[in-house]
C-alpha cells in the first residue's frame, strides 16, 4: 500500500498542472475509470438512473462549492464499505487521494468541462518563461514553462555525436557513418544542426523509417493470419507508403488516399494502391467457416483500425453495446462500419494469394507479354469456326457411336473394370475380394470406379501378376493427400524382410498454382536391405485430387533398365534409387490395395485395373489412357452430362478434327497455359472498391453476425463534427471529413504519435485512446499548438518533424540523476533528453550497417533471412498452401533492412518479436519496451549478429587508416556507437581483445568454427585466430546497452 | 491495472536491480515484497487468496478430440445408427460449412467399447486404457461448451477468452499476475508435438501463447526439441563457456561504466538480463537432459518419451518444468481433427498420448507435486454424433461440435473423482450443468489464487480480463 501511495503521488505530480483542480486532467479520468461503467453513456447498464458523464447528470448529485451537501461525496466517502461507491462487487476502488481530489473539486465549485479531445484545438498563446535564452522553438516555451513551474531545469545540450546518432535513428532508422559524424562534429558554421536535419529528411531512408511506424498501425503482413495463414502480397502498398513519406505527401492527402483513394475522381494507380490500407487486416478461408462471420470481422477490423489510427478512439468497445466511457453508441459503431461494408470482397478468400478485390501490377515487360498472348488468343479463337466445329463433332460422334471400344487384350492376365464389383472380366476368373471395410462405386474415367476409404482393403489373386516375368500394370487413380504409402502391393512377408512389388506415391511438393505433386515410385523388394530394385519418376507427376492413368511395363529382367513408367499415356523419365535385385527373384502373394506395410493405407479411387503378362507398348498405353475411355463414353447410349461432353469435344479437337482445327486448338491450349503462368507471375495488391449493389449494414445484437437488429446508414458519432450535408455519405466523404482542419482529433492524434516516435511517450501517453479512459495530455496546450501548426502548415509531416527535432527539448542530454528519476521516471516533463531502447528493426539494421553488410535496396517483395529451422513447419498446416515451409533466401536478401523481413502472422520473425515487434494481427499504436534475457541471447547468438560481428571485425582489420589495435578498436567502437570510446572503455576492450586473441591462438579450430557462421565470406585472407578474437570483441560491442539504445 | 500501477511495476523491477535507488520508495519496496515477487515481477496484491495450485500444466489436444469415442459413453446410440439426426436434437443450431451441405446427417455410434473403471465406476473407452487407471484422480467435465465452430476462433477463444486475435493468452495472464518461481527459467513455457493421426492436422498460431496487449515479456517461450531448446540459447560454434563468460564480463563492465555516467536504471536491468541469459544456458540444458532420468521413467511414459519433440517426451519435460517451478506449462498436441477416418486416426492419437498423459499425472502424484500442480486435459471443442462423409460399418468421421465436449482436470485445487454434467442421448446437447470455457478459465485462475474478475489490464481504456465479462467457478470440481 505504501508503494502505491508513493507512486500515485509521483504519477499525479507529473500529470497535475496549474493550481486549482483541472476537470479534464484530474476529475474526468477518475469519474470515467471508477464510475462510468455503471453511470456512463451505456443506458442499458446504467444504475440508479444516474449518469456522471454529462454535466446535467452529475449536477443531480453535486452541490457545487459544498462537498458536505453533495450526495456524490457522501457515497464515495461512506464509512461502511458495502455502502461506499464504487461498490465492492465492481472490483473498483477510489484511493484516498482520489476522494480528496473530488472533494477539492466540488468545494472549488465543481467546474464542468466538455472532454478536451472532442473540442477542436485552438492555437494557444506561447507561455512566458524565465530562462528566455533556452527555447529554440515555440515547443520549448511550453516545455520550459512547465519545468519552471515544477522547479526543474532543462538539461544541457547533448554532444554532437549523440545528437547525430539520435537524429539518424529517429529520421532514417539507420546509424550515421563515421564520415557523417565527423562532418557534423567539425561543421562549426552556423546552421550545422539544421543542415543535418534537412539532409536526413531528404534521405530515401526517411520514408522507410516513417513506414516502420505506419506498418504497425496498418497491421501490415505478408500472410493472411487466420488459420492456414498463407501468403499474400501487400508489398506494393508498403512501397507506396515509403514513396508517399519520401515525397512528403501532406498528411491529409495521405489519409484520403489510404481510406478512399479508389473513389477519388480519376484515381491514379498509386491512389488505388494506397486504398489497400484497409485490406491489410487478417483474412480467413478456414474450411467450414461461415463467410458472413468473417466478412463481418473484416468490417469490424476496419472500424477499429481507422478509429484508432486517425481519431485515437476505441470504437471497438461499442461493437456489442454502447461504449462504457465515451459517447459512442452501438449504433454509431455500425453506422461507421457501413462506410467499410461495401467492398466487393468475399467472407472466405485468399487461398491463392491476394483476396478479391485486387489489382494486377505488371511491369512493362509483363504487360507486353500479356498483350501479346491476349492478341494471339483472340486471333486463334477467331480462327475457330464454332458452328462448323459443332457440326463436325456431331458427324464424328454419330459415326463412332457404334464402334466397340478397343483396348489391348493380348496377354491380359486379369482385368478389373471396377464398375460395381471386384470381378475379373478377362475370362480367367481371378476375382478380387474385399478383406476389410467396403467400397463405394462411383463415376470414374471408365464408367464407374472403386472408392477406397482408409479402412478398405481389397485382395486380388496371386496369379494375376508375376513381376519376375515380363508384365504390365495399368490403372486409373485419383487420390488426395498421400504420405508415401503403397498404392498397390504384392508382398510376401514370410521372410526376414518384405519381398515383392509395390507401386507407391511418395513425398510431395507444392507446384505452381498450388497443385500438390508427388513422384511415383516402383519397388521390387528383394527381401533384405540393399537387395531391391527401386525407381522413381523424376517429375512430380502425380497431382493430388486429379485423375491419372498409371502404367508400368517390365521386361522381366529384374533391372531398372527394363522398367517403363507411363503417366496419362506418356512415358515419364525415371531415376534409379537402387538396382540390386537378386537373381531368381520371384514373389508368390496376392495383390492388395489398401493394406499398409507399415504406414498409412491407400485412400482414393481406382478404376480399370489390368495386369498383363507382357510389356505394353507406348501406343498401347496411350490407347488405354487416352482413346479407350473416350470410346467407352462414345459407345454409351443415353444423354451425356456436361463433363462427358467436354471430354469428347476436347478429344475430338486434339485427335480427330481436321488438321486446321487441331493446330489452332493446340496453340489455344498452350496460350491459355502461358497466360495462367503469367498471371501467377504478375504481382497484385489488394485494394478497396465499391460493390455495384452495396451490402446492407445492420446493427448486430451483441456484435453477433447472426443477430441483425436494425438496418443502419453510414454516419459518424454525434460528438464529432457532422459530415457535410452536400456530399454523399460514402468512404471518400468520410476520409475528407477526417482530414479536415475542423476535425478535433485527426491532427492531435497524428502529432502525438510523432511526438511518441521521437520522445518515447506521446504527450498523450495512450496514443491509441484519446477518450475519457485515455491519459490526459501532459502538455495539453503544446499538443493543441502543434496540432494547429500541423494543419496550418498544410499537414506537412517533414516540417512538423523538423520543428520538433529542432527544439532545445529534443537536443538535451539524456543523463538522469537519482533525484530526477524519482521525480519523473518516464521523462514526461522532459527535463532531460529521450533515452530509449531502439525498436527491433533498428537493432538489427544497426548491426548490419556497422558491419557493412546492410543492403540498402528500397522496397520489393519481402525477404526470408536466417531463421532457426522449423519455426513455421511446427505450426503450419502444410500441404498445398503457400507460406507453410520457410525457405531461407541467400545473398543480398539476407541483409535487407528488417522491415522487409517476411512477416508470417502466426509465426512472426523470431528475433524481431523478441524485441517487442508486434505480430501484426491487429493495429498497434505503441509498442511495449521490455528488457529480457531472450533479447540477450538473440544479439549474442543469432547468426545474423554473429555474422555481423565477423564482418565488422574484418572491416576494421582491413581499414588501411587504422594500423594499431587501439586504432581499430576505436574504429569499431565508432562504427557501432557513433562516438570514440572513453579511455576506460578502450582499456576494457583492449583487455578483452588480448584475452580473446590468446584463446583463439590456443585453439585455431575453434576460430575456424566461429568464422564459419553466416553465408557471406569476409576476411578470408586474415589470420583466423585474430579474426575470431576480433569477432568476439565486435560481439561485445554489438551487445552493449548503448548500442541498442537511442540516447 | 492502471497506468500508475504499470509504472510502479517497472519501478519495482528497476529498484530491485538498481544500485542507485535511494529513498522511501526503494526501502519500502524491499521490505514489503516477498522475495519471489521481487525476483520475478508478479503483481502486487497477488495471489488474491491462498492458492491451491502453484502452477498449471495445460495439455491441449488441438483439433477437438471426440467425446463420443473417449469419455461420453452413449450405449443407446446403436439403435439410432445411420438415421438422420432428429431436428428435435439439432434444434436449428448452426453447423460448419463442411457438413451443412450434406444431404443427411447420419448418426454414427462409437465403434469402440467402453468399460467402467476405478472406484468411481467411470466409463472410459478402450482407446484410453492408461487414463482409465488414473480415472479416480480426475475431475471430469462432460458439458464443456464453447461459442466457435471452427478451429481458429475456437482455439483462440480457449486460450485467450476471445474468438478474435489480440488478447493475451492464459499463460501470459498468469505470468503477468504471478510471475515466476524460478529466476532461471521463463514463467510461461510452451511445448509442441506433432500428430500421430495420418490425415492433415490443424495449424497452431503463436498468438495462442502470445501476450496480446500485455508486455511481450509475458509471451510463452517455446521449448523446442533439438540443439537450441530455447531460441538462440547455444553459443555459436567456436565459443567455449569461459570465452563467453569473459565476453559477458566485458559487456558488464562497459555497461556499468555507462550506468555510472547516465544513471538510467534500464542499464542495470539489462545487466541483470544478460546474467539471467547466462544462467539459462545452464538451467535449460539441465532441464531438457533426459539422460538423468532412470529407466523406469521411460517405461512409465512409454517408448516415445525417449524421442525429443514427441508428446510423451513433452509430458516428461512438463514434470521436470513443474519440479523447477515454472508457472504455466502449455503442451499442444496436434492431430485431433477427425473429420474422416476417425476409427484409424483417433486410435493412433490415443495410442500416442494416453500412456504419457496418465504417466504424468501418476508421476506428479508419486513425487508429491500433484497437490500443487493443476493438470488440465482437453481440446477446443468436441465432435458431432453425426457422420461427416460416408458412414460404413468400419469407418466414419465427425465434424466440429461446440455444444458439449469433455475435459478433465486433476491436482492442485481439484476434487479427485468429481463428475460434472450430463448430455442427451446423442451427446449433442447439455441436459445438466453446462460449463463454459470462461468458467474453466475462471476456475484455473481460482486454483492459482487469482480472482478472475480482479486480474485486469487497462488497454484502450478498458479493463480487460481473461474471462471478458463472464466466467463463474466450476464449484463441483473444486476441492
Amino acid at each position: 500500500m505504501l508503494r502505491l501511495t508513493f507512486l500515485s503521488i509521483a504519477g499525479a505530480a507529473v500529470l497535475a498542472g496549474a493550481p486549482g483542480v483541472d476537470f479534464n486532467r484530474e476529475i474526468r479520468p477518475i469519474l470515467s475509470d471508477k464510475c462510468f461503467h455503471c453511470h456512463g453513456p451505456d443506458a442499458a447498464t446504467r444504475m440508479a438512473n444516474l449518469r456522471l458523464d454529462t454535466e446535467e447528470g452529475a449536477r443531480a448529485v453535486i452541490e457545487a462549492g459544498n462537498s458536505g451537501k453533495s450526495r456524490l461525496f457522501a457515497r464515495i466517502s461512506h464509512e461502511k464499505r458495502p455502502l461506499r461507491m464504487p461498490p465492492p462487487t465492481s472490483g473498483l476502488n477510489l484511493t484516498d487521494a482520489q476522494v480528496a481530489t473530488l472533494k477539492r473539486w466540488i468545494d472549488e465549485g465543481a467546474k464542468w468541462d466538455e472532454h478536451w479531445a472532442y473540442r477542436a484545438p485552438k492555437r494557444p498563446a506561447l507561455p512566458v518563461v524565465k530562462a528566455k535564452a533556452w527555447p529554440r522553438t515555440p515547443v520549448d516555451q511550453f516545455i520550459l514553462a512547465r519545468l519552471e513551474r515544477e522547479g526543474l531545469k532543462p538539461a544541457k545540450e547533448a554532444p554532437r555525436e549523440t545528437l547525430i546518432r539520435r537524429l539518424s535513428f529517429d529520421l532514417t532508422g539507420l546509424p550515421p557513418t563515421p564520415a557523417e559524424v565527423a562532418a557534423f562534429v567539425n561543421d562549426r558554421a552556423a546552421g550545422a544542426y539544421e543542415r543535418l536535419v534537412d539532409r536526413l529528411l531528404a534521405s530515401p531512408h526517411y520514408g522507410e523509417r516513417m513506414a516502420m511506424e505506419w506498418l504497425d498501425l496498418a497491421r501490415y503482413a505478408d500472410t493472411h493470419g487466420f488459420h492456414i495463414d498463407s501468403h499474400r502480397d501487400m508489398w506494393p502498398w508498403r512501397d507506396w507508403v515509403i514513396r508517399a513519406f519520401n515525397g512528403n505527401q501532406p498528411f491529409d492527402q495521405f489519409t484520403v488516399g489510404q481510406l478512399a483513394g479508389d473513389l477519388l475522381p480519376g484515381a491514379t494507380l498509386d491512389q488505388r494502391i494506397a486504398s489497400g490500407f484497409n485490406r491489410n487486416h487478417m483474412i480467413n478461408f478456414e474450411g467450414g467457416a461461415i463467410p458472413e462471420e468473417y466478412q463481418t470481422e473484416y468490417v469490424v477490423d476496419r472500424v477499429d483500425t481507422t478509429a484508432t489510427v486517425w481519431m485515437g478512439l476505441t470504437m471497438g468497445c461499442a461493437r456489442c453495446h454502447d461504449h462504457k466511457y465515451d459517447p459512442i453508441s452501438q449504433k454509431d459503431f455500425y453506422r461507421f462500419g457501413a462506410f467499410f461494408n461495401t467492398v466487393s470482397e468475399e467472407g472466405l478468400d485468399g487461398r491463392y494469394g491476394n483476396a478479391k478485390p485486387f489489382l494486377p501490377l505488371p511491369d512493362d515487360a509483363q504487360q507486353r507479354r500479356m498483350d501479346e498472348i491476349d492478341a494471339r488468343l483472340k486471333a486463334r479463337s477467331a480462327e475457330l469456326d464454332y458452328e462448323l466445329l459443332e457440326l463436325l463433332l456431331r458427324l464424328w460422334h454419330d459415326e463412332r457411336f457404334h464402334r466397340t471400344p478397343a483396348s489391348p487384350v493380348e496377354g491380359l492376365r486379369a482385368w478389373y473394370e471396377l464398375d460395381g464389383n471386384l470381378s475379373d472380366t478377362s475370362g480367367r476368373f481371378l476375382h478380387g475380394r474385399l478383406l476389410t471395410g467396403d467400397i463405394a462405386y462411383g463415376a470414374a474415367p471408365v464408367r464407374n470406379g472403386a472408392n477406397f476409404d482408409s479402412a478398405t482393403v481389397a485382395e486380388f489373386p496371386a496369379a494375376a501378376l508375376d513381376v519376375s516375368q515380363p508384365f504390365s500394370v495399368s490403372l486409373w487413380v485419383r487420390a488426395g493427400r498421400q504420405q508415401g504409402q503403397p498404392l498397390l502391393q504384392q508382398l510376401d512377408l514370410s521372410g526376414a524382410g518384405p519381398k515383392g512389388f509395390e507401386l507407391a506415391i511418395v513425398t510431395p511438393r507444392t507446384l505452381p498454382r498450388l497443385r500438390r505433386g508427388h513422384p511415383i515410385e516402383v519397388r521390387l523388394l528383394g527381401g533384405e536391405p540393399g537387395r531391391s530394385l527401386i525407381v522413381r519418376s523424376r517429375g512430380y507427376v502425380f497431382i493430388q485430387n486429379s485423375s491419372h492413368h498409371i502404367a508400368l511395363a517390365g521386361d522381366g529382367s529384374g533391372r531398372a533398365a527394363g522398367l517403363r513408367l507411363y503417366v496419362d499415356g506418356k512415358p515419364v523419365e525415371i531415376e534409379t534409387v537402387e538396382d540390386a535385385l537378386p537373381a531368381g527373384f520371384r514373389v508368390e502373394a496376392p495383390v492388395t490395395i489398401g493394406a499398409a506395410r507399415p504406414g498409412p493405407p491407400f485412400k482414393g479411387r481406382v478404376d480399370d485395373l489390368r495386369f498383363y503378362n507382357r510389356p505394353l507398348s507406348e501406343a498401347e498405353v496411350e490407347r488405354l489412357a487416352v482413346h479407350y475411355p473416350v470410346e467407352v463414353i462414345l459407345a454409351t447410349p443415353g444423354k451425356r452430362n456436361r463433363e462427358a461432353a467436354g471430354i469428347l469435344r476436347d478429344y475430338f479437337l486434339k485427335y480427330e478434327a481436321p488438321e486446321y482445327f487441331r493446330t489452332a486448338y493446340t496453340e489455344l491450349l498452350a496460350l491459355r497455359e502461358r497466360r495462367i503462368d503469367l498471371v501467377e507471375e504478375i504481382p497484385t495488391a489488394m485494394v478497396m472498391d465499391e460493390m455495384e449493389e452495396p451490402r446492407d449494414t445492420y446493427l448486430l445484437g451483441r456484435g453477433d453476425y447472426t443477430q441483425k437488429v436494425e438496418k443502419v446508414t453510414p454516419g459518424v458519432p454525434a460528438m464529432l463534427p457532422p459530415l457535410p450535408a452536400s456530399a454523399p455519405a460514402n468512404r471518400l466523404t468520410l476520409a475528407r471529413w477526417l482530414a479536415s482542419a475542423e476535425h478535433p482529433l485527426t491532427a492531435r492524434v497524428a502529432v502525438n504519435r510523432y511526438w511518441q516516435m521521437l520522445f518515447g511517450h506521446g504527450i498523450v501517453k495512450t496514443s491509441e485512446d484519446f477518450g475519457s479512459q485515455g491519459e490526459p495530455p501532459v502538455h495539453s496546450e503544446l499538443l493543441d499548438w502543434l496540432a494547429v501548426e500541423f494543419v496550418e502548415s498544410g499537414w506537412d509531416v517533414k516540417a512538423l518533424l523538423r520543428l520538433i527535432v529542432s527544439s532545445a527539448a529534443y537536443r538535451q542530454r539524456s543523463q538522469v540523476t537519482p533525484a530526477l528519476y524519482e521525480r519523473d521516471p518516464e521523462n514526461r516533463l522532459l527535463a532531460r533528453g529521450p533515452r530509449q531502447r531502439l525498436p527491433a528493426e533498428m537493432i538489427r539494421d544497426n548491426a548490419l550497417a556497422a558491419s557493412g553488410l546492410l543492403v540498402k535496396t528500397i522496397g520489393g517483395p519481402s525477404v526470408r533471412p536466417y531463421q532457426p529451422p522449423g519455426l513455421w513447419e511446427e505450426l503450419a498446416f502444410g500441404e498445398a498452401f503457400t507460406a507453410q515451409e520457410y525457405e531461407q533466401d541467400h545473398g543480398d536478401k539476407l541483409y535487407r533492412r528488417a522491415m522487409y523481413t517476411f512477416w508470417k502472422r502466426t509465426a512472426p520473425p523470431a528475433s524481431l518479436v523478441t524485441f517487442d515487434a508486434p505480430d501484426r494481427e491487429k493495429c498497434v499504436s505503441r509498442r511495449a519496451v521490455t528488457n529480457t534475457p531472450l533479447q540477450a541471447l538473440a544479439t549474442l547468438n543469432d547468426p545474423t549478429y554473429v555474422e555481423a560481428a565477423r564482418h565488422l571485425a574484418a572491416r576494421v582489420l582491413s581499414e588501411p587508416a587504422a594500423r594499431t589495435s587501439d586504432a581499430r578498436l576505436r574504429h569499431a567502437f565508432q562504427l557501432v556507437m557513433a562516438r570514440p570510446p572513453q579511455p576506460q572503455e578502450l582499456r576494457i576492450l583492449r583487455e578483452a581483445l588480448a584475452h580473446q586473441t590468446a584463446v583463439y591462438r590456443r585453439s585455431p579450430d575453434a576460430a575456424a568454427k566461429l568464422l564459419g557462421v553466416g553465408e557471406k565470406p569476409a576476411g578470408e585472407a586474415m589470420e583466423a585466430p585474430l579474426l575470431a578474437a576480433w569477432t568476439n570483441v565486435c560481439t561485445i560491442l554489438l551487445n552493449l546497452d548503448e548500442t541498442v539504445t537511442k540516447e | 491495472m492502471t497506468p500508475d500501477r504499470e509504472l510502479l511495476l517497472t519501478l519495482t523491477r528497476r529498484h530491485f536491480f538498481g544500485r542507485t535507488a535511494t529513498g522511501l520508495g526503494a526501502a519500502a519496496l524491499a521490505s514489503l515484497l516477498p522475495k519471489s515477487a521481487q525476483a520475478a515481477g508478479g503483481l502486487e496484491g497477488l495471489p488474491h487468496f491462498a492458492p491451491k495450485a502453484k502452477r498449471v500444466i495445460l495439455l491441449h489436444q488441438s483439433g477437438g478430440p471426440s467425446q463420443l469415442d473417449t469419455f461420453d459413453y452413449k450405449p443407446g446410440l446403436s439403435k439410432h445408427r445411420g438415421i438422420d439426426l432428429p431436428d428435435s436434437v439439432r434444434m436449428g443450431q448452426r453447423i460448419t460449412g463442411m457438413t451443412s451441405g450434406q444431404s443427411t446427417l447420419p448418426v454414427a455410434p462409437s465403434n469402440f467399447s467402453f468399460q467402467r473403471y476405478g472406484e468411481t465406476g467411470t466409463w472410459v473407452s478402450e482407446l484410453l486404457p492408461h487414463t482409465a487407471k488414473i480415472v479416480d484422480d480426475l475431475a471430469i467435465i462432460k458439458t464443456m461448451h464453447t461459442e466457435a465452430i471452427n478451429h481458429d476462433p475456437a482455439i483462440t477463444f480457449f486460450q485467450s477468452g476471445f474468438q478474435q486475435p489480440g488478447r493475451p493468452s492464459m499463460g501470459a495472464w498468469v505470468s503477468y499476475g504471478l510471475g515466476s518461481e524460478n529466476e532461471n527459467l521463463p514463467s510461461f513455457i510452451v511445448l509442441l508435438s506433432q500428430a500421430h493421426a495420418l490425415n492433415t492436422d490443424q495449424p497452431l498460431f503463436s498468438r495462442l501463447w502470445g501476450s496480446g496487449f500485455l508486455p511481450s515479456s509475458h509471451q510463452g517461450v517455446k521449448l523446442r526439441a533439438g540443439a537450441d531448446p530455447v531460441l538462440f540459447l547455444n553459443d555459436p560454434p567456436g565459443i567455449e563457456q569461459d570465452t563467453r563468460r569473459s565476453m559477458l564480463d566485458a559487456i558488464e563492465r562497459l555497461n556499468r561504466l555507462k550506468h555510472r555516467a547516465f544513471g538510467d536504471p534500464e542499464i542495470e536491468s539489462r545487466i541483470a538480463q544478460y546474467e539471467m541469459a547466462y544462467r539459462m544456458q545452464t538451467s535449460v540444458p539441465d532441464l531438457v537432459d533426459l539422460g538423468q532420468e532412470p529407466e523406469s521413467t521411460f517405461a512409465n511414459y512409454g517408448p516415445e518419451s525417449r524421442k525429443p519433440g514427441t508428446y510423451a517426451a513433452n509430458c516428461l519435460l512438463a514434470r521436470r518444468l513443474a519440479e523447477r517451478g515454472v508457472r504455466f506449462i502449455q503442451l499442444y498436441h496436434r492431430g485431433w481433427d477427425q473429420h474422416n477416418d476417425l476409427p484409424r486416426d483417433l486410435r493412433l492419437q490415443c495410442a500416442g498420448t494416453d500412456q504419457p498423459t496418465a504417466a504424468l499425472v501418476a508421476d506428479l502424484k508419486q513425487r508429491g507435486l500433484l497437490d500443487e500442480t493443476l493438470v488440465v486435459w482437453g481440446g477446443e471443442f468436441g465432435r458431432t454424433v453425426y457422420c461427416q462423409g460416408r458412414l460404413t460399418e468400419t469407418n466414419y468421421g465427425r465434424d466440429h461440435h461446440p455444444r458439449n465436449f469433455v475435459m478433465w482436470a486433476a491436482g492442485g485445487g481439484i476434487k479427485a473423482g468429481a463428475r460434472v454434467g450430463e448430455t442427451d442421448e446423442f451427446s449433442y446437447n447439455v441436459t445438466a450443468d453446462p460449463v463454459h470455457v470462461h468458467d474453466l478459465q475462471a476456475t484455473i485462475l481460482h486454483c492459482l489464487g487469482i480472482d478472475h474478475k480482479r486480474l485486469t489490464y487497462k488497454f484502450q481504456g478498458r479493463h480487460f480480463r481473461l474471462t471478458d465479462v463472464h466466467g463463474k467457478l466450476i464449484k463441483p470440481i473444486l476441492a
